[in-house]
């Protein structure tokens, strides 16, 4: 299917030496090296459909990028299989490659020594796009990351952000239909986070790409991601919505309020339980029984206006980084 | 269009380098005390002797100053640009070779070609200099010339295939850095280029018939100053071209060898 991805029991395995500790395990490490298997990704399934922006999600190590680097056709997997807008990435390397763009985090595919609007040209060329049809999309990316103020410069003597945003025109000028972006924003400030996160945005509700996206980033990931794939140590944990992810994990709100009347009696609320309880101010948050099926803040906000009168209520919730601490935590314990 | 990206791989280091000028200047500098240094020993050397391992003072320094002026075809400052394989793999850029519609092989042997074309000029350059200044001498005929210019297209064919050995090499253990001192150390004393192989014991000289390297630049040297005569050209030319081959087919396996094995930093 166009611009789809389709991933099925895809694992991956790689075979490591093992390094012992000190002189002597040092030299039977060289005598007689052990080898040991590491399944970097086990048994992994999920699809992300056309123009959706999905962000893969897990602590470091949890197979991530070995997802991604089978999905571009780099890596081979162990077993499972693969499909990018249709196309076995492994088995046809090249023609995969017209349907994808991708960026390495800080590693830039642009050419060290040369201005940056250089390396868009051989890209142009190697990608084979027509001159008109490169020069309109250079000029909606000007738009949208003010390429032009830097792109006459050197790459050698970008900043980390300009590289970035070249690095992210450059992966979209042959204009594919699937991206995969592993950690673009790392290390860059909060202006230009913004400028890439509005480019991502307009680049999958404008012009339909789907986009695989994987940080460390919630804010990015509360900002542009519709659906949240969460794998550790190799295994997929969790699929599902931003949503649905709160409720399972981020149940962790309080709503604080101040009741009219401080000698009211209070009582429990269907899924709501009392945290405590001084005179006219009362903290209710989620029942500890009720785990995923505990109501949302805005349910519980709603419950405790129209049992109790109330001059005045505020709440706290758990931010999305809380959420996925919560989620890492259980999927570490399971 | 297909050579029009060729066109615009080959160009990366030729542009590259004329957006550094101070590299182009030092490149002048070194190029000029190595050829002024060369002919200076090979004349001292030949102050008080006629013919020795069959060559005479204008052949020896003739093809000493080659030697220098060649060696200049791939010797860029490609560390610089961070554009070595080795530099790829150890910043894990190397995975953008494999995102391109564009197979890996071609774009190293595009890129080679336009680094060769580049130091060619160069070269060329330094060769009609030292010419106009009668520190080396012309070619004997047209036919040698032509011969000459066949070998060491042939040479040069070969050199590019030892090097992306070399490269290649960095796919199973990141690293050549030693590997490329000991290549290189081989290269200059096996090729020719510290001083003509005919100077060598017999023993030397049979051993570097077995290997590639007297192909890149001995043979061709040894053309252009008569110290193979024409009549030899053929058989010599063959084993170059034959070098070609085993070498093509060679890095030809590897290339698909190291499609399997690229790693990268991290992740």
């Amino acid at each position: 299917m166009s611009g789809s991805i389709d991933v099925r029991g895809l694992s991956r395995t790689f075979h490591t030496t093992v390094r012992r500790p000190g002189f002597t395990g040092a030299l039977r490490s060289l005598v007689n090296p052990e080898r040991v298997a590491k399944q970097a990704v086990c048994d992994i399934s999920f699809d992300v459909a056309p123009g959706e922006l999905l962000a893969l999600l897990g602590p470091n190590g949890a197979g991530k990028s070995t997802t991604i680097k089978v999905l571009t056709g780099i890596l081979t997997p162990t077993s499972g299989t693969a499909r990018v807008a249709g196309v076995v990435p492994y088995e046809e390397r090249e023609r995969n490659a017209r349907n994808i763009g991708a960026v390495f985090g800080q590693r830039t595919q642009l050419w060290w020594d040369l201005p940056v609007r250089e390396s868009f040209a051989i890209l142009r060329d190697i990608y084979e796009v027509p001159k008109a049809e490169h020069a309109a999309r250079l000029k909606e990316f000007d738009d949208l990351l003010d390429l032009s103020s830097f792109w006459d410069t050197r790459v050698r003597h970008l900043s980390l952000g300009q590289r970035v945003r070249s690095d992210l025109a450059a992966a979209l000028l042959h204009d594919p239909q699937v991206v995969f972006l592993d950690e673009p924003t790392i290390g860059m400030d909060v202006v230009v986070k913004e400028q890439v996160r509005e480019f991502l945005r307009h680049q999958v509700e404008q012009r339909g790409r789907t986009v695989l996206l994987t940080t460390h980033d919630m804010t990015e990931v509360e900002r542009l991601a519709e659906r949240v794939v969460l794998i550790n140590h190799g295994r997929l944990v969790l699929d599902g919505s931003l949503d649905e992810i709160r409720r399972r994990f981020g149940s962790t709100w309080q709503v604080r309020a101040t009741l009219a009347d401080a000698h009211t009696e209070v009582q429990p609320l269907p899924g709501i339980e009392v945290l405590r309880h001084e005179g006219a101010r009362v903290v209710f948050g989620p029942a500890s029984c009720e785990g995923a099926d505990a109501p949302t803040v805005h349910q519980a906000l709603k419950a405790v206006i129209e049992r109790y009168e109330v001059t005045d209520i505020a709440i706290d919730e758990a931010d999305l980084e809380d959420v996925m601490r919560a989620a890492y935590v259980h999927a570490e314990a399971a | 269009m297909a050579l029009l990206h060729a066109w615009r791989t080959a160009r990366v280091t030729p542009l590259g380098e004329l957006h550094t000028p101070p590299r182009m200047t030092a490149v002048l500098l070194r190029l000029t005390v190595q050829v002024v240094l060369v002919a200076s020993l090979w004349h001292g050397l030949y102050a008080h002797t006629g013919t020795t391992a069959g060559m005479d003072r204008d052949q020896a320094v003739t093809y000493a100053v080659l030697a220098v002026l060649a060696s200049r075809l791939r010797e860029l400052d490609q560390y610089a640009g961070r554009d070595t394989v080795l530099q790829h793999m150890h910043f894990g850029t190397i995975v953008y070779w494999y995102l391109r519609p564009l197979p890996p092989q071609r774009y190293h042997a595009l890129r080679a070609l336009g680094e060769q074309l580049y130091g060619f000029t160069w070269a060329l350059g330094g060769y009609v200099v030292c010419l106009a200044a009668g520190v080396v001498q012309p070619p004997g005929s047209a036919a040698v010339a032509g011969v000459f210019a066949l070998s060491l297209l042939l040479g040069q064919l070969v050199l590019y295939h030892v090097m992306l050995v070399l490269d290649q090499l960095c796919f199973w253990t990141v690293r050549n850095n030693a590997a490329m001192l000991i290549l290189v150390f081989a290269q200059n004393l096996l090729s020719g280029v510290y001083a003509p192989l005919w100077f060598f014991p017999d023993w030397f000289v049979t051993m570097s018939a077995f290997l590639p390297f007297q192909a890149t630049l001995s043979v061709p040297l040894s053309l252009y100053i008569g110290r193979i005569p024409l009549s030899d050209a053929a058989g010599q030319l063959a084993v170059q071209a034959a070098w070609v081959l085993l070498l093509f087919l060679f890095t030809r396996f590897l290339w698909r060898r190291a499609a399997r094995r690229v790693m990268s930093q991290g992740g």
